[in-house]
């Protein structure tokens, strides 16, 4: 080619060729046979912005892309060897140096010279196809982007047609069921579904099939290739066929075995809450925060009496005896203001009150709950009247125990009382009858010295001897009455509340114990200490039986005080000591009925027995406080 | 006409029995004192009015056991109990039993003393009352098995006339025995001699 278009040369234009390519609208090179370019009409000069000397010869290729010109001369070759048509499509640089598509194509034209010679000239035709292509290019891009969206897609998508046989089914979808592409084509759809869910899986799409809906969901189950079951989520859309495709479905599938999984085991919890709940013999309620029942459930109308729905929206207040309801109301104020509890929320023993008005003994936990806002409280209502009556009895026996032991001492102290009064009667005895001898004689002026100095001898003799038998039991008694041994007071304390409680409860006295964990030992008499106790205690009872106005409560108290002393503080609010105070110490000193006055004044003597300290101050703003002291057991005089 | 009246202590504290011993004989009583109820029953008793004082809880045999030990014995002096301890149901027991006094110790010495005269005086009355009837069973014995056959008929209120037809004998002979046992008897009139048998019998039965 290079050699013909050398060979022919530059010729002068042949002015009807050069006049026609002028009315063709397009760019227009008129190049010799072999392509060398002679010149170009006044379109292709303007597009490309070349000068006639810039396109003669090979010039024009200078305007053709690159890599397009490869292509476009090897066609170029072909066409022309073969004698058919040439025509391809290229980018040709404009004028501000853009390429755009033109689709390039030769014809064959005669020319004249100016001796009227004909000549053959080819005219290559550049006709700007740049908007087509582009399109063309954007609907490729398009769809490569479709089909790597589908293939890439986290989410499962699958299209198959009304037969049920799958037409294309994406990675996600793939990965899902276990089988490649390939072998799903050999399947249908309801093939991989699990079993039970066929049944209603064909019913949607024969709903769809029939136009009876355009789309549905379903949850449902694919049986793995492996054989494993995955849930999955499927959106299934009908899509109307146009054109040459007919019409399919389209299914999007979410894989939900995580979420069912969770769901299953919410629900499972769910459940095993609910059965809880429904099956515990516990009494559970719930509260809002003005203390109105949300729910109670079947154990209540065991434990209460009432049918747990008429307790829905009932104050909670019904489930408990008049003395406690405005200790709960203020204490449930008090708690949604301040966050203080009035009780202890885990295992707070109080008394509930049944539908038939017969009150009980309850153990009662507190759980709470903020849902949307709202506290939402879980009482957990045990009934341990059983309980209650075992411990009783309990108590009752370590009452009698200790009621022996007390016995027996008495008993002691008695056939002690029995022996003093021998063993002194004796030499009294004696003292009186020679006293009375002498006296007899002397009234009957018969009576020797001799005689008087014997009988004054013998007296003497039995009075040191009276003395002597006091003294040695006087020294039995110091030291057999009392078994010091290593005592916990909280243990004590314990053993005297057991003791108590009866009273306690039968007097509705709110117990308090507010008892410091392992405090030292202290050195006593175990005995004497629960009468003690039991006597602070009893009177603090005592002190509050005419209250009416006012929550009954005992505190009891143990720590540690200033002094590393052991301190135990029986504190009521009852009546208070007034203006008798310090009296209430003194022997036969009484303000009760049917009282002795001993207690206080035993007390004292026993603690101050122990080397500690007993006594009283007002509790404010009602009631009495009692203290006592013992040494700790290290630091005990002994 | 008798021995002085005795009193017999039994103490087991020396000081309470030396005590006992001078204050008694103070106002003139005998006193023997023993340690033990054993060492009483060692001693030959005497037959003279006696009185035994007491102590309920003793070595040994205690005082009540000792009381009817006593009355086993056929020995029925009459019993003080003095106590250190004495509770009701003891001293009723011993009262039930025959005892005179139940004193606690320490006791007024006038209530000792008083309880004592009156031991004595009962011991001496029950003396006397022994000795008449064994005087009158002397006087009995001294009787003919005919003589005691007829006065049991007279004390039974028969008349001469149906004795001796009973008798199968005179009436005059049967006023004969009967002349001789009331002589025998000491007995004045008939209804002397109804007391005396009477006193005898109720001996017998006692």
């Amino acid at each position: 080619m290079t050699a013909e278009a050398q060979g022919v040369g530059p010729s002068t234009e042949p002015m009807d060729l050069q006049a026609l390519i002028e009315t063709i609208p397009a760019l227009v090179v008129c190049a010799l046979a072999d392509g060398s370019a002679e010149f170009a009409n006044r379109a292709w000069h303007e597009y490309t912005g070349c000068s006639s000397q810039e396109l003669t010869g090979w010039g024009w290729h200078a305007t053709i892309h690159r890599d397009d010109l490869p292509k476009l001369i090897q066609e170029w070759t072909v066409a022309t060897a073969a004698g058919k048509p040439f025509e391809t499509e290229a980018r040709v640089r404009r004028a501000d140096s853009e390429y755009k598509w033109f689709a390039i194509r030769k014809a064959l034209a005669v020319s004249r010279d100016q001796a009227g010679e004909p000549s053959l000239r080819t005219l290559i035709a550049c006709e700007d196809i740049h908007e087509r292509k582009q399109a063309q290019e954007n609907l490729q891009q398009s769809e490569q982007r479709w089909q790597t969206a589908f293939e890439n897609s986290a989410i499962g998508i699958m299209m198959r047609d009304r037969g049920d046989r799958f037409l294309a089914a994406n990675r996600a979808f793939r990965n899902m069921l276990g089988y490649t592409e390939l072998e799903l084509y050999q399947l249908r759809s309801i093939d991989v579904t699990y079993e039970e869910d066929r049944e209603l899986n064909e019913e949607l799409i024969e709903e769809l099939r029939e136009g009876k809906r355009q789309h549905f969901e379903m949850e449902k189950r694919y049986r793995r290739k492996d054989g494993r079951l995955v849930w999955v989520r499927n959106n299934v859309t009908l899509v109307p066929g146009t054109g040459g495709v007919a019409p399919f479905l389209f299914t999007i599938v979410e894989d939900i075995t995580e979420r069912k999984k969770e769901e299953s085991e919410r629900c499972y919890i769910e459940q095993r809450y609910r059965v809880m709940v429904e099956t515990a013999s516990d009494a559970v309620v719930c509260i809002d925060e003005r203390g109105a029942i949300l729910l109670a459930n079947p154990a209540t109308t065991k434990v209460f009496g009432y049918d747990a729905a008429d307790l829905i929206g009932k104050p909670l207040t019904v489930l408990m005896p008049e003395y406690l309801r405005k200790l709960h109301e203020d204490g449930l104020r008090r708690y949604s203001a301040t966050g203080q509890r009035h009780i202890n929320w885990q295992g707070t023993e109080l008394t509930g009150l049944r539908k038939n008005g017969q009150e009980f003994p309850v153990e009662i936990s507190f759980g709470e709950l903020t849902v949307d806002g709202h506290r939402i409280f879980t009482g957990f209502v045990r009934d341990i009247s059983e309980r209650k009556q075992a411990e009783e009895l309990r108590a009752s026996l370590h009452a009698t125990q200790l009621e022996l032991a007390q016995v027996s001492r008495l008993t002691t102290m008695g056939e002690l009382a029995a022996s003093i009064a021998h063993e002194v009667n004796q030499p009294l005895t004696a003292v009186t009858n020679n006293a009375n001898a002498c006296l007899r004689l002397l009234a009957r002026h018969n009576l020797e010295p001799e005689v008087l100095r014997r009988a004054l001898e013998e007296i003497v003799g039995d009075g040191s001897r009276a003395s002597a038998v006091i003294a040695r039991i006087r020294a039995f008694i110091k030291k057999a009455s009392t078994e010091k041994s290593e005592l916990d007071i909280n243990e004590v304390i314990q053993e005297v509340l057991a003791l108590a409680r009866r009273e306690l409860s039968e007097n509705r006295v709110l117990l308090e114990p507010q008892l410091t964990k392992a405090l030292p030992p202290v050195l006593a008499d175990r005995v004497q200490l629960q009468q003690v106790l039991l006597n602070l205690i009893m009177n603090g009872i005592e002190a509050m039986t005419a209250i009416t106005d006012r929550p009954r409560t005992l505190w009891v108290q143990s720590r540690v005080d200033e002094s590393g002393d052991v301190m135990v503080t029986v504190r009521d609010s009852g009546s208070g000591l007034g203006s008798e105070g310090d009296r209430v110490f003194t022997p036969f000193f009484t303000t009760k009925a049917n009282g002795m006055g001993m207690g206080l004044s035993i007390s004292r003597s026993l603690v101050e027995s122990h080397g500690g300290r007993l006594w009283a101050t007002p509790n404010s703003p009602h009631g009495a406080i009692f203290s006592f002291t013992l040494p700790a057991a290290a630091r005990s005089p002994l | 006409m008798t021995q002085p009246p005795v009193v017999f202590v039994v103490d087991d504290d020396p000081s309470v029995r030396s005590s006992l011993k001078f204050l008694m004989s103070s106002v003139g009583l005998q006193v023997e004192s023993f340690d033990s109820a054993d060492a009483l029953l060692q001693r030959k008793l005497p037959d003279a009015p006696s009185c035994l004082v007491l102590d309920v809880r003793l070595r040994g045999l205690s005082g009540l056991d000792f009381q009817r030990e006593l009355a086993a014995r056929n020995c029925h002096m009459p019993i003080i109990f003095i106590t250190g301890h004495g509770d009701i149901p003891m001293s009723v027991r011993a009262m039930k039993a025959g005892a005179v006094e139940f004193l606690t110790k320490p006791f007024r010495d006038q209530d000792l003393l008083d309880a004592v005269r009156i031991a004595l005086e009962k011991d001496r009355e029950r003396r006397e009352r022994k000795k008449e009837v064994s005087d009158l069973k002397e006087r009995f014995n001294s009787l003919t098995p005919r003589e005691q056959k007829v006065i049991s008929m007279v004390v039974a209120g028969m008349l001469n006339k149906q004795i001796a037809d009973q008798l199968g004998t005179a009436e005059n002979t049967v006023k004969v025995h009967r002349s001789r046992a009331m002589e025998k008897m000491r007995a004045q009139s008939v209804a002397e001699l109804v007391k005396m048998i009477d006193k005898l019998e109720s001996s017998m039965k006692s």
